[in-house]
């Protein structure tokens, strides 16, 4: 059997599942382990303008580079105070912002270890199908040896898939890490095949 | 931009379950003549093939910590209370994956326009009535046969504001969490015969007609009793397939 067709997720997506899912680090009343960040950016179109109302998600391993699901050889070992997925409906400039932890160095799942990073994927108007990504922290981006990485051959687009600490956008003390999205257009964003 | 090759660490990581690119010919076309934001807004560079790691191969679990999941009645606000204006529907089905193997405890958002066409949302700028007995919302979980079922009412056709010509015909969104981040899912599903299907950009962007009856919900049997309901069913097949073992 094939897949049944992807469609857009439209401009009507309700607001309360996705306004409570932007902070990834309490679940139960738990508070997650490691560095606290905020992960934020715009999602843009072409002409560099901003997307309200796109749906952005994210999937990433705790501070120890573990992910919350069956399939990690670690799973017993995960954060109870980490979550692991969010959602956030972008405002009208098209921003986005998660309160999350700095990733760890996950299993590639083979024995070797990738570059902490954060997936997103975005759903909007326009799109009928989602867009995938994959964000990276590094403070040496130029030596960075990633799987998936490496699948991104011009180093300008591989460089634009690393996140930077952008101190104007500290917030609560928490160091704040910026990632836009540009769906198309100038300096556009690396997407994956889905 | 094969869909068939294989995924060379998928493997390593699940040696059960593999997730091969979508197949273009049987999901929705990206650029749709006449529906302008697919133009700017889908990526002018190619999309890149990566391998599958631990990191893409698993995906959220034990959603009902963050979303709220209800009773799957979309046509009572309270129980017991007045239920909402139109012609009620219950709609229920599978959800699998390739194989046709049962996905259990899948979340399954769902959201529509009420009777008259209308959605509680700040971007809708259709005048037509809200009902104050249906929000339009709703969020249900799969059984231990991936089974799902709820009740709601047929959704109204409404006007696209953004063009000068464009009516959406009725449907209902679905939003669905598989096992992984790779078969996280959404799309919309329409109502068979309806006049408007047959200009909707959306469901005519899936260029394969077989495909594209795969999106309209398929009446049941008509029955009357001391409850009176129309039934559809619909299944659903997400993205992920046992893995052929390698022969080397």
């Amino acid at each position: 059997m094939t897949p049944t067709p992807y469609s857009t997720i439209g401009p009507f997506f309700p607001g309360q599942f996705a306004d409570s899912c932007g902070d990834l680090t309490q679940v139960d009343g738990k508070t997650a382990g490691g560095q606290h960040i905020l992960l934020h950016g715009s999602v843009v179109e072409e002409g560099n303008i901003p997307i309200r109302n796109a749906i952005v998600e994210i999937w990433q391993p705790d501070a120890n580079g573990v992910f919350r699901h069956p399939l990690d050889p670690r799973y017993a070992e995960a954060d109870p105070g980490f979550f692991g997925w969010g959602r956030y409906r972008t405002d009208a400039q098209g921003r986005y912002s998660f309160r999350t932890v700095l990733p760890g160095r996950a299993s590639d799942g083979s024995g070797a270890l990738r570059c902490p990073h954060v997936n997103l994927m975005v759903l909007a108007i326009g799109l009928t199908r989602r867009l995938v990504t994959t964000v990276f922290f590094s403070d040496a981006p130029d030596q960075v040896d990633d799987p998936v990485l490496k699948c991104v051959t011009d180093p300008a687009a591989r460089r634009r898939l690393f996140t930077a600490r952008d101190h104007a956008l500290d917030r609560e003390g928490l160091p704040a890490y910026r990632f836009d999205l540009i769906l198309r257009g100038e300096n556009e964003t690396p997407f994956f095949l889905d | 931009m094969s869909s068939t090759a294989k995924n060379s660490t998928a493997a390593h990581a699940s040696s059960e379950i593999e997730y091969l690119p979508y197949d273009d010919r049987t999901q929705s076309l990206r650029l749709i003549d006449r529906y302008p934001r697919s133009f700017t807004r889908n990526p002018s560079q190619p999309l890149i093939r990566r391998p599958l790691t631990l990191s893409e191969l698993t995906g959220p679990t034990d959603l009902e910590r963050r979303v709220k999941t209800g009773d799957g009645d979309l046509s009572l606000t309270v129980a017991g209370g007045p239920r909402a204006m139109g012609q009620l529907i219950s709609v229920s089905g599978r959800v699998t994956d390739e194989d046709g193997a049962p996905l259990a405890g899948a979340v399954i958002e769902l959201w529509q326009a009420n009777s008259a066409g209308k959605y509680i949302h700040e971007m809708d700028r259709h005048e037509a009535p809200v009902d104050p007995n249906f929000t339009g919302e709703g969020c249900i979980v799969t059984d231990a046969e991936g089974q799902y079922q709820f009740r709601s009412i047929k959704p109204g056709a409404y006007p696209v504001m953004e063009s000068d010509w464009w009516w959406r015909p009725p449907h209902i969104h679905f939003s669905i969490f598989g096992p992984s981040w790779m078969n996280r899912f959404v799309t919309q599903i329409f109502f068979p015969g309806e006049p408007l299907n047959e200009t909707d950009l959306l469901l005519n962007g899936v260029p394969d007609p077989e495909t594209r009856q795969r999106l309209l919900l398929q009446p049941q049997a008509t029955t009357v009793g001391t409850f009176n309901i129309l039934k559809f069913r619909q299944d659903f097949v997400l993205r992920g397939k046992r893995s052929t073992p390698a022969l080397d």
